[in-house]
């Protein structure tokens, strides 16, 4: 009798306009580390228009776009996908929001215009414009207690002030870098199955440790608990890499 | 006064730069001099006998300038350009200064120089161009440039501001320069290529300006030839690509080695390879046509153009055969990629990617690289410069066995060079100061000459 592999299936919100920082890399994690595991990955490209097949989804992955991109994404977003999003989560599966996507699952988003756009308010926090874009390299102490390392590392490049309410908790707070919004020194948030990021960087190639994170708890939902181990050496001298240029005396510039 | 002050003051650093080999002098002296009148390049530019042309883009900025500065020097005219690449206001100013003569004035033909996006608008309003190229619109260092939305704006309004009598020199086949040239009062020359034997049929996954200006609608392709530049229109009607003045046919790559094509009547061949580079000949070719040349004569003198620094730059190295290849952003990357792999059969390779900040601090685009492609045909990998590791991960998520991360150039070169038989060619794909470091270790061991020589 033919074995039938456990299945386990990314779900890309528009690949082709919240794109812009290396997003792709977010996605060929998630599916490489489930298929070392045995897992037969699945990819579904979640385009503009309406989709029957969000409900097979186990992560969902919203990335950042531009301007121009975010406006058009923003009217299918409500049409089409905030419905099935919300039913998706509320049975289980999760969501990896950077930037773009992190911003339009709050309550809302304001442009440097001056525009204000309602998100769809999965998670409670709010976007205000910046004047100043924060750019550069992060480090973010993580208050997520399974991983380990304890920390995650990855660039920022955003001028959206993002402010948690009561229900969503910080992803970590910032070592290095300006994380949310530049005051509070928090970085991301953690609300349900949903978490929303500043880091791209990928974010993912260099913290497999977070990558796994997501893929065990969507995964629990199946009665799976445990995921096999990996060689993360490769992954882990990337992240420590950036940890350590950081403890040189002029800081992460000086090693450039 | 104030000119002859500056142009001297510019000078004197140029010369003393040179000397104490802080590098070849290519930009602090236009700064120097612009401190003391900055107006100097103005004043410069209008000295040019019969004017000059300015060149933008993501990418095929510093390849195309040296094409058209080949021709019109050619054409038996003295030509000033900022030829190793320093492309910001400066550059030029210091360009243009080391060719002007005691008297402060600027003893030249013609103006070539390539600019960067963000500086156009200044150089249209400074130099007053006979012609501006604008070549493509890619993604690229968005830490540095910011969005491409906003860049295409400002190459817009630079274009706006072009001189009555001046020509835009425009690639059709980009979507996001094309709505550029529509806004223009003036018709701009379109340049592009017709030949869908060389046509992916799917975008690649670097691809990006892909919907309509007008109704937002994702564009439909029917051929597309490097990153999002291909033959495109809008499912809805309200726009399409322009067709073409100035096109390409019958186009025929060979590796590295050369490109072959057919425009308008005439037959061009030139020892430069990928279809990248056939967008950069046309440029040129088109060009040339708006500033008087002969068909004839340009097809016959880009026989024998050489390429510039670190642009397929090829070197001997201990009985190896080196191929020095700029690749810095994904659209670039794939197609250096896709020539070293699917044309020139290249089997040993290194990568190169620093994050200081002429390459971008930002690396996460080397996830929009299709390094898989080297899975399965690459004998040799090493991931090279000082995001080495990133490089290691995301070479093994594309499924391609790499050799370890290697930081250092010297050591990076080693490896490369003891992986790679005597007799055989390696390929070597860097951003721009990686490029620059491994070239400073390759002038060291005098295996290649400093960068101000090419």
């Amino acid at each position: 009798m033919a074995r039938h592999k456990k299945t386990f299936t990314v779900g890309w919100l528009y690949p082709d306009l919240m794109n812009i920082y290396g997003d792709r890399g977010n996605i060929l994690t998630l599916l490489k580390r489930a298929e070392w595991r045995d897992f037969e990955a699945r990819l579904i490209e979640l385009g503009r228009g309406s989709s029957k097949r969000m409900d097979e989804v186990d992560i969902f992955f919203f990335g950042g776009g531009q301007d121009r991109e975010q406006a058009l994404v923003y009217e299918d977003l409500l049409e089409t996908k905030q419905a099935p999003l919300e039913r998706a989560v509320t049975a289980g599966a999760g969501v990896l929001a950077v930037c773009g996507g992190y911003q339009l699952l709050g309550h809302y988003y304001q442009t440097g215009e001056g525009e204000r756009f309602p998100g769809i308010g999965m998670i409670d926090v709010r976007t205000d414009a910046g004047k100043r874009r924060f750019i550069g390299d992060v480090i973010v102490d993580t208050s997520l207690v399974d991983v380990q390392p304890p920390t995650l590392v990855g660039f920022e490049n955003h001028s959206g002030r993002t402010f948690l309410g009561p229900k969503a908790k910080p992803l970590g707070r910032v070592r290095m870098g300006f994380g949310n919004n530049g005051e509070d020194h928090t970085e991301g948030c953690l609300q349900g199955g949903v978490i929303g990021t500043y880091l791209h960087g990928s974010l993912l190639p260099k913290n497999p440790h977070l990558a796994d994170h997501l893929i065990r708890s969507v995964l629990k939902r199946r009665g799976i608990t445990e995921l096999a181990p990996l060689d993360d050496a490769a992954e882990l001298a990337a992240h420590e890499k950036i940890l350590a240029r950081a403890k040189t005396p002029d800081g992460p510039r000086a090693q450039r | 006064m104030r000119r002859t002050a500056a142009v001297w003051a510019g000078k004197a650093t140029g010369a003393l730069s040179r000397i104490s080999r802080r590098g070849g002098g290519t930009t602090l002296p236009g700064d120097v001099a612009r401190a003391i009148d900055p107006d100097v390049l103005r004043k410069l530019s209008r000295d040019l006998k019969h004017g000059a042309v300015v060149i933008t883009g993501t990418n095929g900025k510093t390849t195309t300038s040296r094409l058209i500065s080949w021709l019109l020097e050619g054409a038996g005219h003295s030509v000033v350009s900022n030829r190793a690449g320093a492309n910001l206001i400066f550059g030029a100013t210091a360009a243009a200064l080391e060719r002007a003569g005691v008297n402060g004035r600027l003893q030249a033909d013609w103006g070539v120089f390539e600019i960067d996006e963000a500086s156009l608008e200044r150089a249209v309003d400074e130099i007053q161009p006979r012609a501006a190229i604008v070549l493509n619109l890619f993604r690229d260092q968005l830490d540095r440039y910011g969005e491409l939305e906003s860049i295409a704006k400002r190459i817009e309004t630079a274009m706006s501001h072009l001189p009555e009598q001046s020509r835009a020199v425009l690639n059709a086949d980009d979507p996001r320069v094309a709505e550029i040239g529509m806004n223009l009062t003036r018709k701009p020359l379109w340049f592009g290529l017709d030949d869908t034997s060389v046509a992916m049929r799917e975008l690649p996954h670097a691809a990006d300006a892909r919907t309509c200006p007008r109704c937002g609608a994702s564009l439909q392709f029917d051929a597309v030839y490097v990153g999002h530049d291909g033959v495109y229109r809008c499912p809805n009607g309200d726009f399409a690509r322009p067709a073409p003045e100035i096109a390409a046919t019958h186009i025929v790559l060979t590796g590295f080695e050369s490109l072959a094509m057919d425009v308008d009547g005439a037959h061009i061949e030139l020892p430069l390879g990928g279809l990248y580079n056939c967008y950069n000949a046309l440029a040129a070719f088109a060009a040339a046509i708006s500033l008087g040349l002969d068909e004839a004569f340009i097809a016959d003198r880009l026989r024998s153009v050489r390429a510039a620094f670190g642009r397929q730059e090829r070197l001997e190295a201990g009985g190896r055969r080196l191929n020095l290849v700029l690749s810095k952003n994904p659209a670039g990357f794939n197609e250096t990629l896709r020539t070293a792999i699917d044309l020139a059969g290249g089997r040993y390779f290194l990568i190169g990617l620093n994050d200081r900040r002429a390459d971008g601090t930002d690396v996460s685009w080397i996830w929009d690289v299709d390094f898989e492609r080297l899975r399965g045909r690459a004998q040799v990998v090493v991931p090279a410069g000082n995001r080495a590791n990133d490089l290691a991960v995301r070479l093994k998520y594309a499924g391609v066995e790499g050799a370890p991360p290697e930081s250092d150039p010297a050591r990076a070169l080693n490896a490369l060079i003891s992986a790679t038989p005597t007799g055989e060619t390696a390929h070597l794909l860097c951003t721009y100061t990686a490029m620059l470091d491994l070239r400073t270790e390759l002038v060291r061991r005098g295996w290649a000459k400093p960068y101000w020589e090419t």
